[in-house]
């Protein structure tokens, strides 16, 4: 499939034929890596005052190309044009001094400093040598005021949420007359309510003419802000069309190359009445609790709330991360004392931690020697020498069942894709046989058909009889995913509800905490 | 697919690239060591004789032993800063033992256990008091120092009888022929007994290292102890064990030192530390923990102990021998870091 890039001529703002160039146009840009052809023939351009979202999964070049329009690296071939006229950025700094900011995933903020102190870093108002407190309170006060954060320029940024720390690195892109910011998944670990008030941020820059680059995986968020929106596959644009003018179908299809017709894959499993875990009054003072459910065989039950409910608080707990002040947990009717991972391990409950990199993966060690790691005394002889090559063998065993794409099994983790990397720990905890899973968030940060793929895993392992809890902040992966859900507001669980007689709806009613214990 | 061979030809690429850098670093540390016999060869008759050989690995066994324990410390993210001291308390404990009559090979095996207690303390100020590795190892070298001064009275245990220097000065198949002249003619001088243990603890550690279960989680805690930790490993416990580990190896050095001198000095070792923890540097285990071989640290600890004799050898005086192999330190690091940028 070659569709043709096409310059989607905007419906209603602006007419082709006015002559405004746009804020920023790339010609044909193509960018080699020894070997690899990263980026090939791409253009694209972003108006004054649009938001131009820019969608492909993971490896199609998005983060090549961003990195290219803000000067981290230089282009082999093609033009930039800002304004109309040719640049060569040297550094970030010289994109940064013709106005384009770019807010990473991860976000550059120093946390032991203040608010002020991060949005003027390197540029602090002086009077002689000394800092001009006065000047950097009123002038950050004026960049917090700009987009409406009631923060106080003074906070630490250490102790703001993630949410908070974007809005100020926002503001510190417009403190530097940023008038094209490029956004790098910046939902990806906010709330509803937090992404309906970046929504509105980014809706008022829209407004005052900055033009907005927004890579994104959440595809139905996009409907909500974006105008138009690029596809890129395999390093070139597959397509530009006005939002407006597709739809999500298309855009996924085009993301991948072929038709996907459902993202969710059919659920096979079914729910049987056994109950696996029963967990009760289980309390962590100031953080949750009580907290009462239960998982039955090869069910997959939903964790559904907002951000800082308590849903992996108690996942934690459960698995023993966490203390506990109260409760009980009990596996097919016996009580478990659990105090540390290595117990929950041992009665065959596995947690999958949200924060893969940090909590996960050891990144620096092999495909191999992670797939093992719970579980290294399986392939160990007396004395506990490793058999290299029993374990090879396991590796590969759930590298071909699991579809996980690596030249070897001694390739290091840190050079797998997020879809991968993810496989791996589920291959750890698979080899384990463990008989619960804690899912939390599992697909984030990870392409759509790397997606569907765990999906299907997860079906495939409850139709084995394995209880699975999804921990999501993504209700449609929810609803397409569970058999129950268990929705928590502030620390409880305000309710379980079925997910066949219940609506996304409901479930936001019940954990902004408007129904409460149905 | 085209997805598809990019992908793996970027692999395979990265995976030549990690070999590459693999074979660099060992062979930066390994070219130079060669570099540094070739040069002194060249500028010193007697430098390259099987009898200065067997000197310089006696002399490096000391760096050795340290830097086995350091290396296993380091990779898990730790560092410990007490070994000289640890080891001056180990030889001093051994030898007053000996002096109150206790067969020699007990008494050193008293060292070794002194030593194995002060890393166990080390390993639970860092457990499960929380302490940063520097400041428990910090405090427990001046603890250590300080009771092996107190107990000796700042002065030299002397006096310890022959069996006690069998092990630091003792060789193995020493070969002495009466010669035509009627004086004793040394064909081969023998393996000192402090080179077979170093030869015998190195391979013992690498093995464990990287062939055990326990091997494998000291490099999961260095790589992500959280990780690790979410996934059964005992955190805890693989820490301690290094710092035992550490702790027993600086006992040991303590009682071959003291047996080499026939004396015991509580003020043996000072630095000593340092030496370890920069022949595991020179040797390409990460500060960050997680990366790390015996066999770079066995290479890090000959540079050093070559560097040292070589020099000695051409007469330079101590204190250029110190700029020399600060610098060369700084150089390795150095070029570790434009390696890990890549």
């Amino acid at each position: 499939m070659n569709v043709a890039a096409e310059q989607g001529a905007p419906r209603t703002v602006r007419p082709q034929f006015m002559a405004d160039e746009p804020l920023l146009r790339l010609n044909s840009v193509g960018k080699r890596f020894p070997g690899v052809i990263a980026l090939q023939n791409v253009s694209f351009d972003v108006r004054a005052g649009e938001v131009h979202a820019i969608c492909g999964e993971n490896g199609a070049g998005k983060s090549t190309l961003m990195k290219i329009v803000s000067g981290q690296y230089r282009p082999d071939e093609g033009e930039i044009f800002l304004d109309g006229r040719e640049h060569h950025f040297a550094s970030t700094l010289e994109a940064q001094a013709a106005g384009i900011a770019i807010i990473h995933q991860e976000l550059n903020l120093i946390p032991h400093l203040s608010i002020a102190e991060n949005i003027f870093l390197a540029r602090e108002p002086t009077r002689g040598f000394f800092i001009d407190r006065a000047r950097l309170a009123a002038d950050s006060q004026m960049a917090l005021d700009r987009i409406g954060l009631a923060l106080k320029p003074r906070t630490l940024v250490g102790s703001l949420s993630v949410a908070q720390q974007q809005m100020i690195e926002i503001a510190k892109a417009l403190s530097l007359n940023a008038r094209l910011l490029i956004m790098d998944e910046p939902t990806s670990s906010l709330t509803e309510s937090e992404t309906v008030h970046l929504f509105r941020i980014i809706k008022e820059l829209r407004k005052a003419g900055v033009g907005i680059v927004y890579i994104s995986h959440r595809l139905d968020e996009l409907a909500e802000i974006a105008d138009r929106v690029t596809v890129l596959r395999d390093g070139r644009t597959i397509s530009t069309d006005d939002f407006a003018a597709t739809t999500i179908e298309q855009v996924v299809a085009h993301m991948v190359g072929r038709d996907l017709d459902d993202v969710f894959p059919e659920r096979k499993s079914q729910p049987t009445n056994e109950v696996l875990l029963s967990v009760s009054g289980l309390t962590r003072r100031e953080v949750f609790g009580p907290v009462s459910f239960e998982l039955r065989r090869g069910e997959i039950l939903g964790f559904a709330g907002l951000m800082g409910a308590g849903r992996t608080e108690v996942a934690r707990a459960v698995f023993g991360a966490d203390p506990v002040d109260a409760g009980e947990v009990q596996l097919k009717g016996e009580r478990l004392s659990i105090r540390s991972p290595i117990d929950a391990i041992r009665n065959g409950i596995a947690y999958l931690s949200e924060d893969r990199k940090g909590n996960g993966l050891a990144l620096q060690m092999t495909v191999a020697k992670n797939i093992t790691l719970a579980n290294v005394e399986a392939v160990s002889g007396t004395g506990g020498f490793i058999r290299f090559e029993d374990e090879a063998k396991v590796a590969r065993r759930y590298v071909d069942a699991l579809g996980i794409r690596t030249p070897s099994v001694n390739q290091i983790t840190r050079n797998l894709s997020g879809g991968n990397q993810q496989k791996v720990v589920i291959s750890k905890w698979l080899f384990r046989e463990s008989k619960i899973l804690f899912f939390d968030e599992p697909t984030r940060g990870i392409d759509v058909g790397a997606k569907y793929a765990i999906y299907e895993l997860m079906d495939r392992l409850a139709a084995q009889g394995i209880g699975v809890v999804l921990i999501s902040s993504e209700l449609p992966e929810i609803m397409g995913m569970t058999d129950r859900v268990a929705v928590f507001h502030e620390g409880q669980i305000a309710g379980v509800l079925e997910t066949r007689k219940t609506n996304q709806e409901e479930i936001m009613h019940y954990a902004s905490g408007r129904i409460a214990h149905a | 697919m085209l997805e598809m061979t990019t992908d793996t030809a970027h692999a395979d690429r990265a995976r030549a690239r990690e070999r590459r850098k693999d074979l660099i670093q060992k062979f930066a540390a390994l070219g130079s060591l060669v570099m540094l016999v070739v040069v002194f060869s060249a500028t010193s008759n007697a430098f390259m004789s099987l009898g200065n050989g067997m000197t310089v690995a006696l002399q490096v066994t000391s760096i050795a032993y340290l830097g086995l324990g350091a290396t296993c410390v380091i990779i898990t993210g730790g560092i410990d800063l007490s070994v000289g001291s640890v080891l001056a308390l180990s030889g001093v404990v051994a030898a007053l033992l000996v002096k109150a009559g206790v067969p020699v090979p007990i008494g050193m095996l008293g060292g070794v256990i002194m030593g194995a207690i002060c890393g166990a303390f080390n390993g639970l100020f860092v457990t499960r008091m929380g302490l940063p590795p520097f400041i428990a190892t910090l405090g427990m070298m001046l603890v250590a120092r300080g009771v092996a001064l107190q107990i000796t009275g700042a002065r030299p245990v002397s006096g310890l009888g022959d069996s006690f220097a069998e092990l630091g000065n003792g060789a193995l198949f020493r070969i002495v022929r009466m010669g035509s002249d009627g004086f004793p003619d040394i064909v081969f001088p023998g393996i000192p007994y402090p080179v077979i243990i170093m030869v015998v603890l190195a391979v013992l550690v690498a093995i464990m290292l990287s062939r055990t279960s326990l091997g494998r989680h000291i490099y999961a805690v260095g790589s992500n102890a959280e990780a690790a930790r979410l996934s059964g490993v005992n955190v805890n416990r693989v820490k301690l064990f290094t710092y035992v580990l550490s702790g027993a190896l600086a006992g040991l050095t303590g009682c071959v030192l003291m047996s080499r001198l026939v004396t015991a000095q509580p003020n043996e070792g000072v630095m000593y530390e340092l030496d370890a923890i920069a022949s595991a540097v020179i040797g390409g285990t990460s500060l960050m923990g997680g990366v790390g071989t015996i066999s770079g640290t066995a290479i890090g600890a000959f540079v050093i102990g070559i560097l040292r004799n070589g020099l000695n050898m051409n007469g330079v005086s101590s204190f250029i021998q110190q700029i020399i192999i600060g610098l060369v330190i700084l150089g390795t690091v150095w070029i570790d870091q434009i390696r890990n940028r890549r």
